[in-house]
């Protein structure tokens, strides 16, 4: 047994797992759909198991702590990180101003097949958000409105934005750049119960002439097209914050030969029903990410190179970079160049 | 906030005393490699006047560097005209750092100041273009990882230089102009050097993971520098482990260290070349 893992603990296995990780790592560029996440895992699998037989059976490296710690270190990272690819979950959410956050709505969901999917128990609320915008519309900063409930019943706001997430329960929900205006609708069906919601219109200020949306009342087969004529007050040559309260829009309403144009507040008559535009509203696109890993990985990381420091600490501690040796043969070479010169 | 390139005279002063202390290292070097007898006084002398070149050439490309920073309101973290100059003002303060501190790699210098150089002719030849501070560079990792980075690339252009020596040495007269290390002091010198660039490279990739995790939602993503400065810590780690476990040849040890070293290189300055953004979701 003990043969065995010594044979696993080969320097030559080690080089040859990290040629066979460079070469995954060169694959895996851009993350390419075609290329099988094996390219990464072997190799790393390798590179686990020789790290565990040589911190196991190699003596200059379990009886030297700065080593020991540098492996087990890089042991861990190897470890968290297939943990991290087995229980991950990434999404991509719109949520609607002034609405709950809905786990029905999540798209392009991707996760690991040991996640336990707890999505459902976050809850937030989205209210409104701006977005700075410099000339030559670059997008600046981000501030997100949201509450979020404080577990005794009661709401606490927060502004996440850019490179402040919005934790809960290990899930961090990331602003985007997708986000845009949406129409607040009632309709009144001529029978039946009233229903309100939102209809996003595609993302703003990137399809700032296409905010256009379509939408089939409950019970109908003909589809309503919709138009949100924008005046946000958008320059591209000068600073611009994107704010719906600094914006005005008319609801333009085709449905058929019919086309009426509506302002907040106002109603049409429509085949079925009333329709009402309650007012302008606006939706946040947030990309969710969750990792349980995550801090685990940065703790291992840095004992790594703590680890690391350690070592070369001990290697090092007595060979000062000025040797010695070095010094006085600049000494001698000095005498006798000037015992030269006095000659 | 923006305007003229007013930063400019003062980076052309500082590539100038940077290409002075370049002249003055190979005059040492051609110097020492004669049949003079004083040279070694006059090498002593020579290289007071370097280090006074080079930190000439930090303080005016500090100053510079400053001067943009004022009008554009941001630091130098952007597009490439910006990274060059930082980079040769950080290169510049550490070399001349480590020039002053460590005696006996001083003849490193006919080796590390034309690689520095490279990026000072290649500056010359960019538009000192305005750049636009992304908002997810609001944020104190990134200051970690950029400062990591600049100490990983400067001990391992140290680490090449040495190595440089190495090979150098191998031309007869070269050869007795660095006559005052053996291969093996040098050689241990320049693998001293890529430990600790080991240290600073993770250091950095650490950094650099925790704030893409927070500026992107992902700390990983194998985008153009996070796959090419991934190779180069496996490299460094790779040579590392290599010269540690088997007895290869010093000349052969020196190639590894340059080759790492351009690896490094190709890293920080190859990847405008072969990607739009040097990371996912910069603009």
């Amino acid at each position: 047994m003990m043969a065995w893992m010594r044979r696993l603990a080969s320097t030559r296995l080690t080089l040859l797992g990290m040629v066979l990780l460079a070469i995954g790592a060169g694959l895996s560029y851009g993350n390419p759909a075609d290329v099988t996440v094996w390219v990464l895992a072997g190799p790393l699998l390798l590179l686990a198991l020789n790290l565990l037989a040589a911190i196991l059976t190699q003596p200059r490296i379990n009886r030297r702590p700065g080593l020991l710690i540098f492996h087990i270190g890089l042991l861990s990272i190897c470890v968290l990180a297939a943990i991290g690819r087995l229980t991950f979950y990434e999404a991509r959410v719109e949520v609607s101003q002034n609405s709950a956050f809905d786990v029905t709505s999540v798209d392009e969901v991707s996760q690991g097949i040991f996640h336990m999917g707890e999505l459902q128990q976050v809850q937030f609320v989205q209210r409104d958000y701006t977005v700075e915008y410099r000339p030559g519309l670059v997008r600046g900063i981000t501030r997100s409105n949201v509450q979020v409930g404080d577990g005794h019943g009661g709401w606490q706001p927060k502004v996440v934005g850019d490179d402040t997430p919005l934790i809960i329960d290990g899930y961090r929900f990331y602003t985007t750049f997708n986000k845009g205006f949406a129409a607040m609708l009632t309709w009144i069906p001529e029978q039946g119960e009233a229903i309100t919601g939102t209809l996003h219109m595609p993302s703003y200020p990137l399809f700032d002439y296409q905010q256009a949306n379509s939408w089939t009342p409950p019970g109908s087969i003909e589809e309503i097209k919709f138009w949100l004529r924008l005046d946000t007050g958008l320059d591209r040559d000068a600073d611009w914050l994107l704010d719906v309260h600094n914006t005005e829009a008319v609801l333009v309403v085709n449905n058929g030969e019919q086309r009426v144009e509506l302002q907040p507040g106002q109603a049409t008559d429509l085949l079925g029903g009333q329709l009402r535009y309650e007012a302008l509203s606006s939706w946040m696109g947030y990309k969710i990410f969750y990792d349980p890993t995550l801090m685990w990985l940065f703790i291992a990381a840095m004992l790594t190179v703590l680890g690391l420091c350690l070592h070369y600490w001990d290697k090092f501690k007595h060979q000062s970079m000025a040797s010695d040796v070095v010094v006085d043969k600049q000494k001698q070479d000095l005498k006798m160049t000037n015992k030269a010169i006095k000659a | 906030m923006t305007g003229a390139a007013t930063e400019l005279p003062w980076m052309w002063v500082g590539l100038f005393a940077y290409g002075v202390a370049t002249l003055l290292a190979f005059r040492n070097v051609w110097q020492a490699g004669g049949d003079n007898a004083v040279v070694l006084l006059a090498g002593r002398q020579g290289e007071r006047t370097i280090l006074l070149a080079i930190v000439t050439g930090v303080l005016l490309l500090a100053w510079a560097l400053a001067v943009r920073w004022d009008r554009l309101g941001h630091g130098p973290f952007i597009n490439l005209f910006e990274l060059l100059m930082s980079q040769l003002f950080s290169l510049g303060l550490i070399y001349s750092i480590v020039y002053w501190r460590v005696p006996n790699l001083r003849a490193s210098a006919v080796v590390v100041l034309p690689l520095i150089w490279i990026l000072g002719s290649w500056i010359l030849f960019l538009e000192p273009a305005d750049s636009q501070f992304p908002p997810t560079y609001h944020n104190n990792w990134l200051w970690a990882h950029v400062g990591f980075g600049k100490v990983f690339l400067s001990f391992s252009l140290v680490a090449a230089g040495l190595a440089g020596v190495i090979l150098l040495r191998a031309i007869p007269r070269l050869g007795r102009s660095f006559a005052q290390m053996s291969d093996e002091a040098l050689d241990q010198l320049a693998w001293r050097f890529m430990m600790l660039a080991l240290v600073f490279d993770s250091l950095m990739l650490i950094a650099g993971a925790v704030w893409a995790q927070d500026a992107w939602g992902r700390y990983w993503s194998w985008d153009a520098l996070e796959t090419s400065a991934f190779m180069t810590w496996l490299a460094i780690g790779a040579g590392i482990h290599v010269r540690l476990s088997y007895n290869i040849p010093i000349r052969i040890g020196a190639l590894v260290i340059i080759a790492v070293f351009f690896l490094a290189f190709t890293t920080y300055f190859g990847a405008p070349f072969y990607s739009e953004a040097a990371h996912k979701g910069v603009v």
